[in-house]
């Protein structure tokens, strides 16, 4: 019997940003993610007490996958984020660490939450329009015409993931690997729109990084008596293929409605293997020399097609079936190998990552200073901005300048806390007064007179200290500076092992972090329903 | 046992919600974060749904929780409002309870007869409170309230027509109070896009709300992940599915839709296929065969690019359709269906029996079909060429979170609601009392209802007696006449009811030939000037003057907005009727709207204020008096924040001053509201508060009533 049951009254919470309960919980995911940030980031192992899969990671797809969060304005950060990196793949803790420090940054503020939403939204478009103009001195456009800058997109997305274990040299291997791999998606005849082909990761674990390769084409598993079935094959000539989404099994299905009657002594089975064996002949006149099916074959056609030296393979699935028709275009295999389970899952999503940044930057054909120096120099133009121009950005909300600044203030100090995040090893923070650039000092390097002589280059790898700079501690309070553009653009293209960001991720993970700090800095209630 | 007076009860519940609703109300308002059981979070400001998710417990909390759902359910708007307005009332009726109780009541009555006392007070207050909802707010509204109105319509044509900024301001303010201050001036400005983007003439525009009211789910498209800036518009139709089978094609691209399989089956449903011989099966497969192919090389011969299919087609279906060239998408919802075939007025397409060379009738042009890629899923983009008054386009609503891309969905849903509400005229009656003697005459409430119909028995010759005194009285009163005349063809006209009932002023002098059903009803409101040429002719006939009826409707531009004046209706024209008490049919017209921040509260405080200090009875001056403050309560929140010359007292003076000088009331807000809306909120909460002041005890059960034959139920009461 069932049994109506009334409803417990929900929780309701208001000002769920003063309490306590909030900002413990928001301090320790904001631990757990800045934490992870950066290529010396720790690694988090997560495993359920019952044993089971071990999964050590930095990265925030995986993070997030095996975190449970309890509290509803953590689950809209966290739930943000993973959408984010669903869309975009990489800038998720990036995305993560500066929402948690545009709320924590605000909170000792005694505005209005509702003016430091409508300043906080000022602040992102004039970012957001900063970065977009050709005057943004921190992107640098790719030139497609080397593979300089895309080689070192892809080796600063795997020196971020140290999760994966690798050494300076399999890094240089594996990034070459995935920019040939992309490359090879990219079908020869170039029309007006092109359509990229599929990239698909193949596993062989257990060995060395180094044996990692790619083919172009693509793999399919089959048994080894099958293989040691086809391999006699040779064939000068390019291979005929047919292939089939259809089962070939011979089963009979969907016969409408209605009932069917069969009188006594009529076989449909064998009815029905009298076309599929009338369709191998077809195939075998047709001289076609490979046969791939999406389902099944049934085995007294394999027999058939095997005996006419025609390859069968079947059971290929419905995840093979896309990039198999798509095979005119371009796909490529990338066979990655790592030394564990683990680190080559987290290779593995690496590699896609790269992949998808790599297919970003062909729509948007740019990318970011990596390093933490976008951050800090987004951060100066900011207060430059501000202090030097407060009216531009005040002329539709009407907020007092004080305002302006304290808001601002708060909004480029998670910038820089953020690029602070990438240094885990206690050393100091510095930025330089010209280019706004990021620069670290290590911890226990011994005193010198001279320090600058510690600063070797900058977080991007753009400037080095040759230059005459003066540089000024991170945290401490700086006067206003307008950040210079740094080189001329083909120097940048040209220098070697830059760090470099993917633009059309990070530029989403700022918006996105913005918007939803704004979104939970307005929330007055929480209701929670108990039942 | 019993809750010791409902009114202080239900104060404190109200009290309680009014803390909750106040700090989401307005454009300060903040966004409220509800859990789902699922564990799902939702966004809101929607006053309704936040009550909802309180799973309230109290009696009088569900009570009043129901009556804003169904309120709601008529407007779509104003829930928070609701339970702000129902406070101040309940406070206001307090406070004037005890202080009557204190010189009324004496000392040495028990206090349990005290408290059925004044029930009956409460019991009688709560009839004055329905006679004053029913009878003297409509008058209000009519009479005094419509002269501030003004109207989203633009004024320069005869037709309504919607006017893009009055638009603008109406939504913006709507979505003040609906999506989190991050996003409002963005949601409204999309919505205004895509409003204007899907009406093709500016006319009729109810047809399209309707459309886009029925269809909103089918209408946008949530992406989630993205920052909300990145929502957009997209011409054309867009599909929640991916092609089965795409083939790119250009220019002429013909649609077909279809309901059933196109590969015919063994055997349709109720009959039986009886197979004989291994042939046989094959034969008829292969006929099968065939007949997919023949139609979907039919389907090719008449240009068919594109089939859209209700149901999931056979693997013959798709692959004949590749070959062929034609897209297929599949397992189209009903809705969509429906929605497709709304827009290009498309019919099914029915399999033919022989595959001739006849064109299919039922095909549709595409202007292009192509696949639409949001966040790396695929959806099905379609260029339909409209037939209707509705030019499809669809929207792309992004958002870092699920729960904010809903909030935002609902938000565009219920300004659609509220438009449509807007575009229809609100229907009045009151009773009017025919004191002929001053301009300011209140209206009575008519408490005896019997005498009335007596009244309108004998009525009928003494209107024409009464009447042709009227006329002669007004001989030399033409002017005033006239401005009667105009301000008549703002008004529906009273239906039937005018037959019988006595009309009691100039402006209820109905021609014989208008007073029709419904058609002629909307047509007046429609078309202005055609109507007041209708009464050209009698007009002249009775009065024998002059009887020029040009537009005289005094328009006055306030900003970009119309003001319709519309001018001491019916009070000026002095009647000889005397003692006649008749019943009035006005209306709201469609379109009229007001500035934000409080001033339709304001407005009414002050007439109602003015009244009040006429009235003879108690109970109407306490009722009266009590909402008159309560409306105050609205404004004083709005303007919580605000310091200076923008604070609610500064803002109230000017109003009240400028009323009591005849200047217009200026706004300091630039945002518009519906006034249809304001005064429905107006009316429910009337309703909910008389109906829980007719409560006098709430007795708590413990558990649910049992059947009769349970003998042992009886003990615990």
């Amino acid at each position: 019997m069932s049994r109506l049951e009334a409803k417990k009254p929900s929780v309701c919470e208001s000002k769920p940003l003063t309490r306590e309960r909030l900002r413990t919980t928001l301090s320790v995911l904001k631990g757990i993610v800045a934490s992870c940030y950066g290529p010396s980031g720790r690694l988090k192992q997560l495993h359920n007490g019952a044993g089971g899969h071990v999964c050590t990671t930095s990265q925030s797809s995986a993070l997030l996958r095996g975190l449970s969060v309890t509290h509803p304005v953590l689950k809209i950060l966290t739930t943000s984020m993973q959408n984010h990196v669903s869309c975009f793949s990489d800038c998720g803790l990036f995305m993560a660490i500066l929402c948690c420090n545009l709320i924590e940054y605000v909170e000792g503020i005694d505005l209005a939450p509702t003016t430091v939403i409508e300043l906080n939204k000022q602040l992102l478009s004039l970012c957001t329009s900063y970065l977009k103009s050709e005057a943004c001195a921190c992107r640098i456009p790719v030139d497609f015409s080397s593979t300089q800058i895309l080689l070192c997109l892809v080796r600063s997305i795997l020196t971020s993931k140290p999760a994966c274990m690798l050494t300076g040299k399999e890094v240089d291997h594996i990034s070459a690997l995935v920019l040939r791999a992309f490359l090879l998606t990219i079908p020869e005849k170039a029309e007006d729109h092109i359509i990229l082909g599929k990239s698909i990761i193949v596993p062989l674990k257990g060995q060395r990084v180094i044996d990692s390769t790619v083919l172009p084409g693509m793999l399919i598993e089959t048994s080894e008596v099958q293989l040691m079935r086809t391999l006699p094959i040779k064939k000068s000539s390019a291979l005929k293929v047919a292939l089939f989404c259809v089962s070939l099994s011979g089963d009979f299905s969907d016969t409408g409605e209605g009932t069917l009657a069969v009188s006594y002594g009529v076989s449909l089975e064998s009815a029905v293997l009298d076309q599929l064996l009338n369709l191998g002949r077809q195939l075998v006149w047709d001289h076609i020399d490979l046969v791939i099916c999406q389902k099944v074959i049934h085995p007294s056609l394999k027999q058939f097609l095997s005996t006419h030296h025609v390859i069968a393979i079947d059971r290929v699935g419905v995840a093979l079936m896309e990039p198999l028709s798509k095979m005119t275009v371009a796909v490529s295999s990338l066979l990655l190998c790592n030394r564990n389970d683990t680190a080559w899952d987290e290779l593995k999503l690496t590699c896609q990552t790269a992949l998808h940044v790599l297919q970003l930057t062909i729509k948007e054909p740019f990318v970011f200073l990596g390093g933490g120096c976008t951050e800090t120099h987004l951060a100066a133009y900011v207060r430059h901005k501000t202090l030097n121009e407060p009216g531009s950005i005040l002329k539709d909300v009407g907020y007092t300048q004080t305002e302006l600044h304290l808001i601002a203030e708060a909004f480029c100090s998670a910038l820089e806390s953020l690029a602070g995040s990438l240094e885990h090893d206690g050393g100091e923070i510095l930025t330089d007064m010209k280019y706004g650039h990021f620069w670290s000092v290590q911890s226990h390097s011994p005193p010198v007179a001279n320090w600058p002589d510690l600063l070797s280059r900058c977080g991007c790898g753009l400037h080095s200290n040759q230059e005459e700079l003066s540089w000024s501690f991170l945290r401490s309070t700086h006067h206003p500076f307008v950040p210079q553009n740094s080189l001329p653009h083909e120097a940048a293209s040209s220098a070697n092992n830059l760090t470099l960001d993917c633009f059309t991720a990070k530029l989403s993970g700022l918006q996105v972090a913005v918007e939803t700090a704004n979104l939970i800095l307005d929330l007055a209630y929480v209701i929670e329903d108990k039942n | 046992m019993a809750a010791v007076g409902c009114l202080k009860a239900a104060l404190q519940v109200a009290e309680v919600l009014e803390t909750i609703v106040s700090n989401c109300v307005g454009p300060e308002g903040r966004q409220v974060l509800c859990t789902k059981p699922t564990g799902e979070v939702l966004l809101s400001r929607d006053g309704g749904r936040l009550l909802e998710a309180l799973h309230l417990e109290h009696p009088i909390a569900r009570m009043v929780v129901a009556c804003v759902s169904s309120h709601l359910k008529n407007s779509g708007d104003g829930a928070k409002t609701f339970i702000i307005l129902l406070s101040h009332l309940l406070r206001g009726l307090d406070a004037a309870t005890d202080k009557e109780k204190d010189s009324l009541v004496s000392e040495n009555i028990q206090t349990h007869g005290r408290h059925w006392k004044n029930c009956c007070q409460w019991k009688f207050i709560s009839q004055a409170l329905l006679t004053f909802q029913e009878q003297v707010l409509d008058y209000f509204m009519d009479q005094c309230l419509s002269r501030h109105f003004l109207s989203v319509f633009s004024s320069s044509t005869q037709e309504k027509t919607l006017c893009r900024s009055s638009t603008e301001l109406l939504l913006e303010a709507y979505f003040c109070g609906r999506v989190g201050r991050n996003n409002h001036k963005f949601i409204s400005l999309l919505m205004c896009d895509y409003l204007f983007k899907c009406v093709a003439y500016n006319s009729r525009i109810e047809e399209v709300f309707e459309l886009v009211d029925d269809y909103f789910a089918e209408l946008n498209v949530g992406v989630i992940g993205l920052p909300v800036s990145d929502s957009r518009i997209v011409a054309g139709l867009v599909l929640h599915r991916d092609f089965s089978v795409y083939c790119p094609a250009d220019g002429d691209i013909r649609v077909v839709i279809v309901t059933e399989t196109i590969q015919p089956l063994f055997s349709s449903s109720g009959t039986e296929f009886v197979l004989n011989s291994e042939a046989q099966f094959q034969a008829s497969q292969f006929w099968i065969m065939e007949r997919t192919k023949t139609i979907m090389k039919y389907l090719q011969g008449q240009n068919v690019k594109l089939l859209l299919s209700r149901v999931k087609q056979p693997d013959l279906v798709i692959y004949y359709a590749e070959l062929n060239g034609i897209s297929v998408v599949e397992c189209l919802s009903s809705a969509e269906v429906s929605l497709i075939q709304r827009i290009t007025g498309l019919s099914p397409f029915v399999l033919p029996q022989t595959c001739s060379q006849h064109e299919v009738s039922n095909t549709a042009l595409l202007k292009f079909c192509k696949p639409l890629i949001l966040k790396s899923k695929r959806y099905v983009h379609l260029g339909l060429i409209s037939t209707c008054l509705f030019i499809p386009h669809c929207i792309v609503l992004c958002g870092p979170v699920q729960g904010l891309v809903e909030q935002h969905e609902d938000a565009l849903h219920g300004a659609f609601k509220m438009l449509w509400q807007l575009l229809k005229d609100l229907d009045l009656s009151y009773m009017t009392g025919a004191d002929d003697q001053s301009y300011t005459s209140s209206p009575l409430i008519y408490k005896n209802s019997r005498e009335s119909e007596l009244l309108q028995e004998i009525g009928n010759d003494s209107i024409q007696r009464s009447y042709q005194g009227t006329v002669v009285k007004n001989k030399d009163k033409l002017v005033t006449v006239r401005t009667h005349l105009i301000v008549y063809s703002n008004l529906e006209i009273p239906g039937v009811e005018l037959e019988t009932y006595v009309p009691c002023s100039a402006s209820k002098l109905t021609p014989a030939d208008t007073h029709q059903t419904d058609d002629t009803l909307k047509c007046l409101s429609q078309n202005k000037t055609s109507i007041i040429d209708d009464h050209e002719p009698l007009i002249e006939s009775k009065f024998t003057a002059n009887s020029t009826t040009e537009n005289t409707k005094i328009e006055m531009s306030y900003e970009n907005v119309q003001v319709t004046k519309s001018v001491g209706k019916g009070n000026t024209l002095p009647v000889s009727c005397k003692s006649l008490e008749s019943y009035c049919s006005s209306s709201i017209p469609a379109g009229c709207v007001l500035p934000v921040g409080g001033n339709f509260e304001i407005l009414l405080h002050y007439y109602l204020l003015k009244y009040a200090k006429k009235c003879q009875q108690s109970e109407e001056t306490i009722v009266s008096m009590v909402i008159a403050n309560a409306l105050l309560g609205i404004p004083k929140i709005l303007y919580k924040s605000k310091k200076g010359n923008y604070s609610f007292p500064q803002i109230y003076i000017r109003t009240l001053h400028a009323l009591q000088t005849n200047q217009p009331v200026l706004s300091t807000q630039t945002g518009l509201e519906s006034v249809a809306g304001k005064y429905q909120l107006l009316n429910s909460v009337l309703q909910c508060l008389a109906k829980i002041l007719t409560i006098d005890l709430v007795i708590n059960i413990k558990r649910q009533p049992r059947k009769v034959y349970d003998q042992d139920s009886e003990d615990e009461l």
